[in-house]
């Protein structure tokens, strides 16, 4: 057989022109959705050896050691962030550690698209199309936050202050990719608060 | 009509007459200079005339000063860009603008609509309600079309619209609506406490009426305060203005919209590419509403005729745009604000008089206009006008307050009139949302009372009409605000700036200023302009018994045209409380609803037009789908390939070859919209033993099981096949549709009702691409992809389960079959879905695999006489009434639906059961949800035994089949039912088995 072929969801679509911020599609990221409890010391230790961090255990925050990110979803539910490459090796240690704790351990890293928006104003294009209060302090880096985006589920980290991720169901991609097009147009480019011209 | 230019040598604080600009209006070029509106523009030109009324297409002039206009409505740009209804007083004019005057015809001058008025006396209060009551049909056929023709407003754009628009979310601590003093002050007190502060005025411009207003703060002049004050908002960090920009609404926890024009008003903007319109969605902690006052007309007979308009809107005409409404003039007042109109008037040259309605009043203006030489005429009103496309003379009549007519006039020659009957605070964004209001003596209008949110008014919008006061009041609300959005902050001390302001004498309402004879006879005393409702009209409801105000809105129109009763509102209620001897009060008030002024449907769309209008979800394998023509069909928001069309053939075609490929070959369906759900956990099997109808805790690892699911009441809400990974570990399929649904379905089960047991549930539907290989030749295709497990049917029989690898790629391959064939389901990590369908198609080539879509799919599982959940089943089935008891467990102690199955009438005769149909002539195919009737008559009602679920023309079969729920279908094999069908034709067909094609399920089993 001839060499495997993978397509991101994006793939196919050309890279982004006369945008206000910087746009793309992050292809090398691997994904693992990690269920367990707390509560459980035998959970949360053998997630830290696994993956050398501990879960956030705080609502919309984040954590991460080296290239490794856990991404807090729900009481009980974590997005580990890592290398593409490193996903099998983790999610058989984190399987093998947990064999015997109630968890479950699923490799999801095709299941979402990776939007990446970069650049200054980044927080009013993703305002075009989401109600949170983006220019809050609550929105600082490592923030974690699911949304409604334009007419869809997404999952938003904010990764520096003005470089943020913007995660969708894979089949979603193309809308939020040309909803992003449609509102980042640096034509449409909104500055909020701050000095304004005479 | 005068053609004489009107545009003075001197003045016009927004215009620069550097800057020469031409438009055109209905046609003709006209010149203006930046800065002016549309109505200042045209009116420059001696041109008073600028559309007709939407009843009577009587001539009608501007009246206003800003969004207040309800007269000077006029349509704006060309084909797709045209719009209508735009007020002239806020339309910018630049080059090159193309506007139009409305509900005109031929011309605006000579109007053919006009007779309406000479037939005004038919044409009362309620007249619609009265006049077509009978025949019925007439309504729609008549009536309608007729009303619409002569009545209106401006037409509808033609084409698309070549603008985008968009929407904006933002949260703020302060939100102040109007940039005028009060609204400058509020923002500046808050945004000094630290507080993020939006500050949004609808016009170009802050200031507000600063520059029509008399007084002095700190001995500098309002408008220079003003300026001072909104460049240190412009410079502030945490503060957001915006221009040309209304709050059009205020909803629950101070949710308001700003409707921003962008671009209107300078092409270059929308050339550049920039959104028209932008709708800005704003949750504010505080609201401070500085929306100002809105001046009142006053009805005197004729009050509509053009020439005749607001008082500050007479004065702003020749202070902002060096333009003169006319050459004699009369202030027609009951208050002291007029007089400063009246002065500023007569400083440009204007000859000017005062009718005030007042018996006497006393006040520094009063005093100054004397002194300048203004005759005033007290206790006075104007009684008539005369003149038709503009004012020639006012008759001028002796008055006390609550006189019915007048006796003497005299004539005073006039080009125009300037009104003023008080000010109403602009109380509409306080009410959308609740906000209370109370009646002030004083103002004889509402002010602003109690409300729910966290709001304040302040300055006129509040009632208060001095400068002073609402400094102070404005200042302290900002404070407050931020205080309260900010519980943290400090404020500094605040010194009140020094304020010089004439004295006023206090206002004398006047709701109606009498004529001689009857008012309805020749004269109309008009309340709604834009509705064409008059004071006749409003006091006729009453008479005809419509007492509630709400009743007597809905009857007349009164204050529901596009302007919401700006104007027109308290005037209605001053003319009723006169009526009925009731106070204003006691009348009530109509309800205010949002907008504040009307808003384009652009801006509401936003972007989410075209490809944005619905989210489309698409597979791994979509843009193969596109690229092989396939016709789509929408299955929840996914779009599915329905079925590969090759230009050789039509879809009948393409459809019976891809059965009868799958049939016969081998055919490869993309099936990765198949919900997919992971469950693990100590608990997993226990619980879906309670999800499912059928047990899957006796379910051996590696294998897989067809499940039932109903909901509580006992209807199937949804079924696939489960599939056991591990002792604790299940992998569930959903129908495309229920995916969501279904995994938000076991987590509200596991978080409220099992919360003791030991499960996660993971949805992992987009992790897969997935496949079925259905066909005779399926097992020859895995063949060729180099499987690293076994495939023979003893190691790999039907229903059970493999991973491994599959031409290199990671699959799970699950042998189950939809189709009836020998069939297995491939699942591949998505981003490698593309790769292996390629490898597919490659490896069967030979064996002449081909793709089949949904309605392929759809035939072939009828033909084998499986269910689809919504199709064979409507919220109202059951496992037993689909012929599926066997799959309902009868050792389970409890499972979801258990106990409604013994419910009587689930259990009981007559249920529908699902049965197959053959019809007496195998060409004809029973339309989908046909119904089967006991006895066909010559039209309907008939009785109903049942309907057809499912009817295929089966290319397998050479012949139709049908699948029916019937009355007692299963004890009534053999019967033949009638389909009455469309155009008089009766459908024949026999019940049967609905399993119409291998029935003992050997094809699948090899």
């Amino acid at each position: 057989m001839s060499e495997l072929y993978r397509e991101s969801p994006l793939a196919q679509r050309a890279a982004p022109q006369d945008l206000s911020v910087e746009l793309r599609e992050i292809t090398e990221r691997g994904m693992i959705d990690v269920r367990g409890s707390v509560a459980d010391k035998k959970f949360m230790a053998a997630a830290k050896k696994v993956l050398g961090l501990d879960l956030p255990k705080t609502p919309r925050t984040s954590a991460s050691w080296g290239d490794v990110k856990a991404l807090w979803l729900s009481i009980d539910q974590w997005l580990i962030l890592c290398a593409k490459s490193k996903v099998d090796e983790f999610v058989a240690a984190l399987r093998s550690e947990l064999a015997s704790v109630h968890s479950l351990v699923v490799d999801v890293s095709d299941m979402r698209a990776v939007l990446r928006l970069e650049g200054e104003g980044v927080r009013e294009v993703l305002l075009k199309g989401s109600s949170l209060d983006l220019l809050s302090d609550d929105y600082k880096s490592g923030t974690v936050r699911r949304m409604r985006f334009a007419e869809i589920a997404a999952l938003l980290h904010v990764v520096e202050d003005s470089v943020f991720d913007v995660y969708v169901f894979r089949s979603y991609a193309d809308y939020a990719w040309d909803f992003l097009l449609a509102t980042a147009r640096a034509p449409a480019k909104v500055k909020l608060f701050g000095r304004q011209a005479n | 009509m005068s053609n004489k230019p009107y545009r003075l040598a001197h003045g016009g604080t927004h215009i620069d007459r550097s800057r020469k600009i031409s438009f055109s209006f209905d046609g003709k070029q006209l010149p203006g200079f930046a800065g002016d509106t549309l109505a200042s523009a045209v009116m420059a030109s001696g041109a008073k005339l600028f559309g007709r009324s939407f009843k009577y297409h009587r001539p009608r002039g501007v009246v206003g000063v800003g969004s207040e206009e309800m007269n000077a409505l006029v349509g704006v740009g060309d084909g797709a860009r045209h719009e209508p209804n735009l007020r002239a007083t806020q339309v910018e004019v630049f080059d090159g603008l193309q506007a139009v005057s409305q509900n005109r015809w031929p011309s605006l001058a000579f109007d053919i609509g006009a007779i309406n008025s000479k037939f005004s006396r038919f044409l009362p209060g309620g007249f619609y309600y009265k006049t077509f009551m009978w025949p019925q049909s007439f309504w729609k056929h008549v009536y309608e079309p007729l009303i619409r023709k002569s009545a209106g407003l401006g037409r509808a754009p033609e084409g698309r619209d070549p603008d985008t628009y968009e929407h904006i979310h933002v949260h703020c601590d302060v939100l102040v609506v109007g940039g005028g003093l009060a609204g400058l002050t509020a923002a500046k007190a808050a945004a000094a406490s630290g507080a993020k502060v939006i500050l949004a005025d609808e016009n170009p411009a802050l200031g507000g009426v600063a520059d029509l207003t008399a007084g002095l703060i700190d001995d500098a002049s309002l408008v220079d305060h003003a300026r001072s004050v909104a460049d240190q908002m412009l410079a502030a960090e945490n503060v957001h203005v915006m221009t040309r920009s209304t709050v059009v609404g205020h909803w629950h926890h101070n949710y308001l919209m700003i409707f921003q024009r962008v671009g209107d008003h300078d092409p270059s903007i929308l050339a550049a590419g920039s959104p028209r319109h932008r709708l800005w969605k704003v949750r504010a902690k505080q609201v401070i509403l500085a929306t100002g006052a809105i001046e009142r007309p006053i009805a005197f007979a004729n009050n509509d005729r053009p020439g005749i308009m607001l008082a500050t809107a007479a004065s702003a005409m020749v202070q902002r745009y060096g333009v003169a409404p006319g050459v004699n003039g009369i202030v027609f007042t009951n208050n002291d604000n007029a007089y400063l109109a009246a002065i500023d008037l007569k400083k440009a040259g204007i000859n000017i008089c005062v009718v005030d309605s007042r018996a006497r009043a006393e006040g520094h203006l009063i005093e100054q206009a004397r002194a300048s030489g203004i005759e005033v005429s007290m206790g006075s009103v104007i009684s008539a006008v005369e003149g038709t496309l503009g004012v020639t003379a006012a008759k001028v009549a002796a008055y006390r307050k609550g006189q019915g007519r007048v006796i003497t006039e005299r004539k005073i020659a006039c080009d125009f009139i300037a009104m003023s009957g008080g000010f109403n605070p602009a109380l509409h964004l306080w009410c959308h949302s609740g906000g209370k209001i109370k009646f002030d003596d004083a103002l004889q209008s509402f002010r602003p009372d109690r409300h729910p949110d966290a709001i304040q008014a302040v300055g006129a919008a509040n009632g208060t009409m001095d400068v002073a006061t609402t400094l102070s009041e404005a200042h302290a609300a900002g404070e407050a605000a931020a205080k309260a959005a900010l519980p943290k902050t400090k404020t500094a001390k605040f010194k009140a700036p020094e304020v010089k302001e004439p004295t006023r004498a206090p206002l004398e309402s006047i709701w109606f200023a009498p004529a001689t004879g009857k008012y309805n006879e020749g004269n109309k005393h008009f309340i709604d302009f834009q509705n064409d409702v008059t004071v006749a009209d409003l006091e006729l409801a009453q008479r005809e018994g419509y007492e509630s105000v709400e009743h007597t809105k809905r009857y007349t129109t009164f204050g529901m045209a596009t302007d919401q009763g700006k104007t027109s509102n308290l005037n209605g209620l001053g003319i009723l409380a006169e009526a009925t001897g009731k106070s204003i009060p006691e009348i009530g008030v109509t309800t205010f609803r949002p907008p504040y002024t009307p808003f384009s449907f652009g801006s509401i769309a936003g972007v989410l037009t075209n490809n944005l209008f619905l989210p489309i979800r698409r597979t791994p394998i979509y843009q193969w789908h596109v690229d092989r023509q396939a016709t789509f069909e929408p299955v929840g928001q996914w779009r599915r390939a329905y079925t590969y069309t090759a230009a050789s053939e039509d879809r009948h075609g393409s459809i019976n070859r891809e059965i009868l490929a799958v049939r016969h070959k081998v055919g490869l369906l993309d099936a990765s919209t198949l919900g997919k759900i992971e469950i693990k956990g100590p608990d997993a099997a226990e619980f879906l033993d309670r999800m499912y109808t059928n047990m899957f805790s006796t379910l051996k690892v590696g294998k897989c099981r067809y499940g039932l699911m109903m909901n509580e009441l006992g209807f199937l809400t949804d079924d696939g096949v489960t599939v056991r990974l591990g002792e604790d570990h299940f992998l569930m399929h959903t129908t495309s549709g229920g995916a969501d649904r279904i995994a938000a379905w076991l987590e509200e089960w596991l978080q409220t009702e099992w919360t003791h047991y030991k499960v996660f549930v993971t949805p992992v539907t987009e992790q897969w691409a997935q496949f079925a290989i259905a066909g005779p030749r399926a097992r020859n295709v895995l063949a060729k992809l180099n499987p690293d497990f076994d495939i023979s049917h003893e190691a790999f029989p039907h229903m059970s389960f493999k991973h491994g690898k599959l031409g290199g790629y990671p699959v799970r391959v699950y042998r189950i079959s939809f189709s009836g064939e020998q069939s297995y389901e491939v699942a591949v990590p998505a981003n490698m879905g593309r790769g292996l369908w390629n490898a597919i198609m490659e490896a069967g080539k030979e064996l002449g695999i081909e793709p089949y879509g949904t309605e392929a799919l759809h035939v072939l599982r009828a033909e084998k006489g499986f269910i689809v959940i919504g199709d064979e089943t409507d919220g109202t089935t059951t496992p037993v009434d689909v012929g599926l008891d066997g799959l309902v467990s009868k050792k389970k102690a409890d499972f979801i639906g258990k106990r409604s199955l013994e419910q009587s009438y689930l259990k009981g005769p007559n249920r529908k059961q699902l049965v197959g149909l053959l019809t007496e002539e195998p060409t004809d195919v029973l339309p989908d949800g046909a119904y089967a009737v006991r006895a066909v008559k010559d039209k309907p009602p008939m009785d109903m035994v049942g309907q057809v679920t499912s009817s295929y023309h089966s290319p397998t079969l050479e012949r139709s089949i049908a699948m029916a729920l019937i009355e007692n279908g299963r004890a009534r094999m053999g019967e033949t039912l009638s389909f009455p069908i469309e155009g008089g034709k009766v459908m024949r067909a026999k019940i049967v088995d609905p399993v119409f094609y291998d029935k003992e399920g050997a094809r699948q089993n090899v």
